[in-house]
């Protein structure tokens, strides 16, 4: 491993995130080639969190902008303050001010709301960390603008003019393809694609983020998502769903994946009816044993 | 190593990985270079991860790219690593034995692939007899009962609203914005609210439709429904095909879809012949693809995917139309019949890059298709 690369995965680990090879090279070559970060992959694989520990790594402030369909310029770059403008036209004519002196208040930086994308290119200390969530939420005329001030880090405000970037901010993209992303936008972004973890990475995590869960108890849990996620189910488990689990089962006092708590508790990794249907006792039952007997 | 050294390798990679159909342009080419370099000296699985991350590879492509990179091996080795050549002797100079091995072998690859999609190979089949054959299966009262729920049916496809919000005259939320810009006319007083609200989003519609012998019966069907939903979405390009790929530009008024479909089957070569749905799907890829379909773009294809062609060549076609369009519905009307199980090669070949299949053997299945169509 490239010295750097590994200097990375230890600051990364050291802020409690589990990362693999694929994930440290994709955030070290993001931040060093200065490229936006595309992150792709199932719901619940941790897309965002990667973003936040990128941010906690680097030692600087994360903004997020979550997208959604509708978004558009005023949420994302910049809204001036209409009431409050409104009000100080009103105080100048009470106090009979100049005209000109008036504009040039209401149309100062006081006057505007900065919105994620103004904010992350004028923060003074340091880069920070842009995290664009759900990109594939927002519809397609956003992308286009995306594509616009991700290559050229400024944004113009006809009534200020132009602002440059004090810092290029570090930028990662998640999408969970719920739309496919424009190819444009691709190509401009580094792309990471995070499958599901393996048992050994799963656990590893359900230690990290539950450390009340024994080794055994996260190894069953490991071991009976993943049988899960082999089968053909409409929502796929995450990482976040065995994390949950572990939680759930944790505060439940299990030592041990046992049949009737994995029935009780099942609605914290399937989140679909017709998946719960699907799985009756009978086809759970083999999986639990299966699991319990890795950890024996 | 540096960029220079590493950059003959990498356009030749991405060369290959181009004739094999994943697409790398030359700017993730100069991505991947610098990512290399950047990292030095990678052992095996940090230069494929790298490769993957700056080639920007498509996580359904990653098997293929392994594949590739099991005869690329290093770069080290492929480029000269004394003197940087000038660009045009890399080329010239005989390739390392990993480098010419991947060569010969993307040559094969290449020319194997080119081959169907450019041979449109007119008069394919003696056995796909040009009958012009009429439509019997539906009385002409049944038609004309059919096409005004279909009209009603596609008027209903332009009827979603997008959460985008658009300046409008009637009612709506404040526009703040709009409206304090307003005051500037009226001395500063605001007399008017300016407002916006939801925006009417209109899909953008292609059809693809099965003319062959064996979708005889559900032609005519799903014809008249695909022909009665122009008028309702913004835009729509229906193509037909069996051994040949034609697009229709005629637009029929209401009521005379039954007339049309009869005049097109007597325009169109081969109505009811044999299929080629895989060279056919090919040329539209060719020759249609960048124009008609963009990411707002929903592909329908109507078809029961018994294909006498290849099914490699329709599946490419497919991967080419899924990676470009917003969603590619297949309408099977084999699909209505429970013991049905897609395993016709074609059928089968296709499914991969289908996001909804759908049945359509009767109007309510066609009913059912709206909301797909809408999304």
């Amino acid at each position: 491993m490239t010295p750097e690369v590994r200097a990375l995965h230890e600051a990364l680990e050291r802020h409690g995130y589990v990362a693999d090879p694929a994930i440290t090279t994709a955030l070290f070559l993001a931040t060093d080639l200065r490229k936006p970060l595309l992150i792709e992959g199932d719901a619940g694989v941790g897309k965002t969190e990667t973003a936040k520990v990128l941010a906690a790594a680097l030692e600087t402030e994360l903004i997020r902008l979550q997208c959604y369909e509708g978004l558009d310029a005023a949420t994302a770059l910049y809204e001036w303050n209409y009431p409050r403008q409104m009000l100080r036209i009103r105080l100048a004519e009470q106090a009979g001010r100049d005209a000109a002196e008036t504009e040039a208040a209401i149309f100062g930086r006081d006057y505007l709301l900065e919105r994620p994308i103004l904010r992350a290119i004028t923060r003074v200390d340091g880069p920070p960390v842009l995290l664009i969530d759900e990109v594939d939420r927002a519809d397609d005329g956003f992308e286009a603008f995306l594509l616009e001030v991700l290559s050229d880090f400024q944004v113009t405000i006809p009534e200020l003019g132009t602002i440059h970037a004090v810092h290029v901010p570090y930028v990662v993209l998640t999408s969970n393809r719920t739309r496919e992303i424009g190819d444009a936008l691709r190509r401009r972004c580094l792309y990471l694609y995070i499958e599901h973890p393996d048992v050994e990475k799963e656990v590893r995590i359900i230690r990290r983020r539950v450390p009340a869960a024994s080794v055994e108890l996260a190894g069953e849990i490991a071991r009976f998502v993943q049988a899960l996620r082999r089968r053909r189910l409409a929502k796929v488990p995450g990482v976040a769903e065995s994390i949950d689990w572990a939680q759930a089962l944790v505060r439940l006092g299990c030592a041990h994946l046992d049949a009737e708590r994995v029935d009780a508790t099942l609605g914290c990794l399937l989140k679909d009816r017709h998946d719960l249907l699907e799985l009756s006792q009978g086809t759970l039952e083999p999986m639990r044993a299966e699991a319990r007997k890795g950890s024996s | 190593m540096t960029a220079a050294e590493l950059a003959p390798a990498v356009a030749r990679l991405g060369r290959t990985l181009r004739e094999r159909g994943i697409p790398v342009q030359l700017g993730d080419e100069i991505d991947a270079t610098r990512a290399l370099a950047r990292l030095g000296s990678p052992d095996r699985e940090e230069a494929r991860w790298a490769l993957r991350i700056a080639l920007k590879v498509r996580h359904a492509d990653w098997a293929r790219l392994d594949a590739i990179l099991e005869g690329w091996t290093e770069p080290a080795r492929t480029a000269d690593p004394v003197r940087p050549a000038p660009a045009g002797m890399i080329d010239g100079k005989r390739p390392l034995r990993a480098a010419a091995a991947m060569r010969s072998s993307t040559g094969e690859a290449g020319e194997g692939d080119a081959e169907p999609a450019e041979g449109d190979a007119p008069g394919y089949s003696p056995a796909a007899l040009l009958r012009h054959k009429p439509f019997e299966e539906c009385t002409p009262a049944d038609l004309a009962a059919m096409e005004r729920v279909l009209v009603r049916l596609a008027a209903r496809l332009a009827a979603r609203r997008s959460r985008r919000l658009v300046p409008t005259s009637g009612r709506g939320t404040p526009d703040l914005r709009r409206s304090f810009r307003r005051t500037i006319a009226t001395g500063g007083e605001l007399v008017s609210l300016a407002r916006r609200a939801r925006a009417i989003e209109t899909p953008r519609l292609v059809f693809l439709c099965d003319t062959s012998g064996s979708m005889d019966a559900h032609a005519r069907f799903l014809l008249a429904f695909v022909l009665a939903v122009p008028r309702a979405a913004r835009s729509t390009e229906v193509f037909v095909f069996n051994t040949e790929l034609t697009r229709l530009t005629e637009r029929p008024a209401p009521g005379a879809i039954g007339p049309t479909l009869d005049r097109l089957a007597s325009a169109v070569p081969d109505w009811s012949g044999g299929t080629r749905i895989g060279d056919s799907l090919a040329r539209f890829v060719a020759e249609h693809l960048p124009s008609r379909v963009d990411a707002r773009t929903v592909v329908v294809v109507l078809s029961d995917g018994l294909d006498r062609g290849d099914p490699g060549t329709l599946a490419g076609a497919m991967r080419a139309i899924q990676a470009r369009a917003r969603k590619v519905i297949w309408l099977n009307p084999l699909l209505g019949d429970p013991r049905y199980a897609p395993e016709a090669r074609g059928m089968a070949a296709a499914l991969p890059f289908v996001d909804e299949f759908l049945p359509a053997h009767d109007l309510v299945s066609l009913e059912r298709l709206v909301p797909h169509l809408q999304a």
